[in-house]
C-alpha cells in the first residue's frame, strides 16, 4: 500500500467522522425552539435582583415559562408542587437565596412527540453554590424530566419530574 | 587561476517562517494534523473521557477539583467488581457521579452504624477514613444494578448520593 493511498483513506475516515458528528448534532426547528427555551429560562433564572428587575417582575417571567397547570414532582417526599401562580409565589419567596446559585443544564434531550404539540426532555440540572466564606464552589446535579406543550407558538413546561439516578 | 566558490540559496524569512509552520509538505502536514485531531476527538469523546471531579463525596480518595479519566472501554470484556471507581450517567455523559461499586448484582446490601454489610457479613474498606453512623435498610439487587457509594461517610447521609445504579448508566471506570 503506498502512503498516498493511506493518507487519502485518513482524509476519508476523518471526513466520516466529522459527517456523522454534525447527523448526530443535527436538531429539528421544534427541538431547537426547545433548548432556546430553556436556555433563557436558565438565563433568568440566574440572573439577579439586582439588575433593576423586581422579584415579582422575576418571578411573573420565569413564571411565563410554564404552562397554568403545570406540576413540578421534586421527589424523595417533597409534595408536588401544582399550578403556575403556586410556583411563581415560591420563586418570589426564593429568589433571594437562588440568587446566590448558578443553574446550568446539560445534557438536554429532547424528543418531539408525533402531532408536534408536545415533547419529552430529559436533561441534568447542576446547582452550582459558591461559599461566601472559603469562595470554593459545590455542586448538586440531578437528572430531570419535562414534558413541554406547545400553544400559540410557544413551548411550555407542564410538568418536571426528579428522576432517582442512585435508588 | 580560478577559484570555485559554492553557493548556498538562503530562504527568505517568509519562506522560513512558511517552513516552520506547514513544514516542508503542507498537504501532509495538513493531512496530519487533522488526522490528529481526528483521533483526539474519537479518544478524549468516545474512548477515555476527561472529568473534574467536583464535591467532597469521594474524599479522600479523589479531591474536590482534580483531574480524572474515565474509561469506557474498561467493562468491555469485564464487568465492574466491586472497589471499581465508576462514572454513572445522569442524563448524559456531560455531569456524572463519580462512586466506588460496594455491591454486586443479585447481593444483599445493608448499612448499620456506617458498617457496609453484604449478604450479612461486614464489608473491609480501607478506603473510608471516617464514618458517621450511616443506617440503610438491607437491599437486595436486582441482575442489572450495582450498589455505588461515595468514599467519604463522615459526610451526612442526607447530603451523600449513593444507592443502585442500574447497570446501563455506568459510562465507565474512572483511572488514574
Amino acid at each position: 500500500m503506498t502512503r498516498s493511498i493511506v493518507l487519502r483513506g485518513a482524509v476519508v475516515v476523518a471526513l466520516v467522522t466529522a459527517g456523522v458528528i454534525v447527523w448526530r448534532l443535527r436538531a429539528t426547528p421544534d427541538e431547537r425552539a426547545i433548548t432556546g427555551r430553556l436556555e433563557t429560562l436558565r438565563t433568568e433564572i440566574n440572573a439577579s435582583t439586582r439588575d433593576g428587575f423586581g422579584t415579582a417582575a422575576r418571578a411573573t417571567q420565569i413564571g411565563s415559562y410554564f404552562t397554568d397547570d403545570a406540576v413540578v414532582e421534586l421527589g424523595k417526599g417533597s409534595p408536588p408542587i401544582s399550578g403556575r401562580d403556586t410556583l411563581m409565589g415560591m420563586v418570589a419567596r426564593l429568589q433571594p437565596r437562588t440568587a446566590a446559585f448558578r443553574l446550568d443544564l446539560d445534557d438536554v434531550s429532547v424528543e418531539v412527540l408525533p402531532g408536534g404539540d408536545g415533547a419529552d426532555v430529559l436533561l441534568t440540572a447542576s446547582f452550582v453554590r459558591r461559599s461566601i466564606s472559603t469562595g470554593e464552589e459545590s455542586l448538586d446535579a440531578h437528572e430531570y424530566a419535562l414534558v413541554m406543550t406547545k400553544a400559540g407558538g410557544l413551548w411550555r413546561i407542564a410538568r418536571i419530574t426528579a428522576i432517582d439516578t442512585l435508588h | 587561476m580560478s577559484t570555485e566558490h559554492s553557493s548556498v540559496e538562503l530562504d527568505s524569512p517568509a519562506d522560513l517562517t512558511r517552513r516552520l509552520v506547514f513544514g516542508r509538505h503542507p498537504r501532509r502536514t495538513a493531512v496530519r494534523i487533522l488526522v490528529l485531531a481526528t483521533l483526539s476527538f474519537v479518544i478524549f469523546h468516545w474512548v477515555l473521557i476527561p472529568i473534574r471531579a467536583e464535591g467532597i463525596s469521594m474524599e479522600p480518595t479523589y479531591r474536590s477539583g482534580s483531574l480524572k479519566f474515565v474509561n469506557r472501554l474498561a467493562y468491555q470484556r469485564r464487568k465492574p467488581d466491586r472497589g471499581d471507581i465508576v462514572a454513572i450517567k445522569l442524563a448524559g455523559p456531560h455531569v456524572l457521579y463519580v462512586k466506588r461499586i460496594i455491591g454486586l448484582p443479585g447481593e444483599r446490601i445493608s448499612i448499620a452504624q456506617g458498617q457496609v454489610f453484604i449478604n450479612g457479613a461486614p464489608l473491609e474498606e480501607p478506603y473510608v477514613r471516617n464514618r458517621r453512623p450511616w443506617d440503610v435498610m438491607e437491599v437486595t439487587l436486582t441482575a442489572r444494578e450495582y450498589f455505588v457509594i461515595g468514599d467519604n461517610r463522615g459526610m451526612r447521609a442526607a447530603d451523600h448520593d449513593f444507592g443502585r445504579a442500574d447497570v446501563s448508566r455506568i459510562l465507565g471506570k474512572v483511572i488514574f
